[in-house]
């Protein structure tokens, strides 16, 4: 079989990738310096600096890194290459990360315009991106990583149009009926359908793939993409009429993702090839946060304990963190060294040392260690505050394994010698 | 012919393992390699680097890919 239609330039460019990941770091000091100077503040659920710290979390952090990473699956898992990737990518990160600095100051610094600039370049730029990849997942080969990642678009189109409804809200200071079912919709959207579902069509790829495992089951694959969507829209029409036994819905989303945590740990723990790599205490970290996340949110239900709250909340960022950081540590060096590779450099560093193995060690330490202390910081806010210390020294070390890696790409380009492109004289 | 067998080593090795065979081909030889998966991001690779390919996938569903520096070389007839 020959290339089944396969664009021979189907990569972005590196740069393309690499600069919402080298935005992570930055936004990762950010959040962890509020964690360090208002830890009783952010304990607070709604409390503006929470909310400060939550949007630099999830948008600054997770989307930065998920948004950079659409860029690349995309064009290998989608088969369509995105149209102009540099200038596109350009084009959002810079809204993106302009709306994201506005949004935050909005809550933390009471700037009631902010709200207005974040709404605009925050909105724009999710909506541009789903207007940009959306139709490229459809009209071609389907499979069940494209219906996650459909999925996953659609739901960050509307966590962003309920967003800048919020941020019109804020900025006008004036909250309507509504205001609380939206919330409950934004939230839900971003937490299940975004952030959820393009984890588990990454990892239904990627598991099996990066720790030869057994693939996830038909069964799951077929219905889990499904069970939410109908639950999120089945939730947000309830929310919206008011409707009671909305936690049902709740059960339902926290089931599939049960079943996610449970059908990703068998595969690890039954993986056939058992190499040492800290990539995979990330996912078992991941898991586990996962787990402790939808246990407090099912007692929440119940309860409604402010406590369980927020520790689903918490384990759900942690979770999600955790899944990304061991992505990074597997795709970074890939995309340097397949870069290089493909511009024919005869001495392309060898994936292990781009970014060492005590490097990513080191950063799974850190971050074990400033998880801990933040889900434990309920009993007293100084164990948010040592947890944010954790978190800066672990955004700091990702900034220095990824500029190290940028840095060996660029040295690599001006001293290595490329590959011969004259074939017929040796036939 | 040259044999990679990548079948159970998990991504990126079986990538690298077979651009660095690739890398070392001389004249008319041709790297065979067997993998679980059709290893798209090595097409890519190898045709920028001046090369070309050829895959299949037997009736086990183990895949075959045939790479060689010599684009002259009719891959095809070279099925195994």
């Amino acid at each position: 079989m020959f290339n089944r239609g396969l664009s021979l330039d189907q990569a972005p460019p590196i740069s393309v990738v690499l600069r919402f990941f080298l935005s992570v770091p930055i936004f990762g000091v950010l959040f962890s310096f509020l964690l360090i100077v208002y830890p009783t503040d952010i304990l607070i659920p709604n409390h503006p600096t929470s909310l400060s710290a939550i949007h630099l979390f999830f948008l600054g952090i997770i989307s930065m890194s998920m948004i950079g990473s659409l860029f690349q699956m995309q064009s290998v898992l989608g088969g369509k290459p995105i149209p102009s990737p540099l200038g596109n990518s350009l084009i959002i990160h810079t809204f993106f990360s302009v709306g994201l600095i506005a949004l935050a100051s909005a809550f933390l610094f009471h700037l009631l315009a902010a709200f207005v600039i974040a709404a605009v370049l925050l909105g724009s730029s999710l909506i541009y991106l789903v207007q940009l990849i959306l139709p490229l997942l459809f009209g071609g080969v389907t499979h069940d990583t494209l219906r996650g990642m459909r999925l996953a678009l659609l739901s960050l189109l509307l966590t962003a149009v309920f967003g800048a409804v919020m941020a019109s809200s804020f900025a006008n200071e004036s909250f309507g009926t509504l205001h609380e079912a939206v919330r409950t919709a934004h939230y839900s959207l971003a937490l299940a359908g975004w952030i959820g579902a393009l984890i588990i069509a990454v990892a239904f790829q990627v598991v099996e793939m990066f720790y030869v495992t057994t693939a996830y089951g038909n069964w799951y694959k077929r219905n889990v993409f499904r069970t939410i969507a109908l639950s999120l829209i089945l939730k947000i029409v309830w929310l919206f009429l008011a409707l009671p036994y909305i936690w049902v819905f709740d059960l339902f989303l926290a089931a599939v993702l049960l079943g996610f945590v449970v059908t990703t740990v068998i595969r690890l723990r039954a993986r056939k090839r058992r190499v040492s790599d800290v990539s995979i205490g990330f996912w078992y970290a991941g898991m586990g946060l996962l787990f402790v996340s939808l246990i407090s949110h099912i007692v929440y239900l119940y309860t409604a304990s402010a406590l369980c709250e927020t520790t689903a909340l918490l384990s759900f960022g942690l979770f999600s963190l955790s899944i990304i950081l061991g992505m990074m540590a597997k795709i970074v060096p890939f995309l340097v060294w397949f870069h290089l590779s493909s511009q024919g450099y005869l001495q392309t560093p060898i994936m292990s040392n781009i970014i060492p193995a005590k490097q990513n060690k080191r950063l799974f330490v850190l971050f074990a260690i400033s998880s801990l202390l933040a889900l434990i910081s309920f009993l007293t806010p100084i164990l948010l505050s040592l947890s944010g210390i954790g978190f800066f020294a672990m955004f700091a070390l990702l900034a220095y394994n990824l500029i190290a890696a940028v840095r060996l790409y660029r040295h690599t380009q001006t001293t290595s010698p490329r590959m011969s492109m004259d074939f017929s004289s040796q036939s | 012919m040259i044999l990679l067998d990548t079948r159970g080593l998990e991504h990126p090795v079986p990538l690298g393992m077979a651009f660095s065979a690739f890398t070392k081909l001389q004249g008319r030889e041709i790297l065979h390699m067997i993998h679980t998966k059709e290893p798209l991001p090595l097409f890519e690779l190898v045709a920028k680097n001046g090369g070309h390919h050829y895959s299949y996938q037997d009736d086990e569903g183990v895949w075959h890919i045939l790479v060689t520096r010599d684009t002259s070389l009719d891959l095809e007839s070279c099925r195994v």
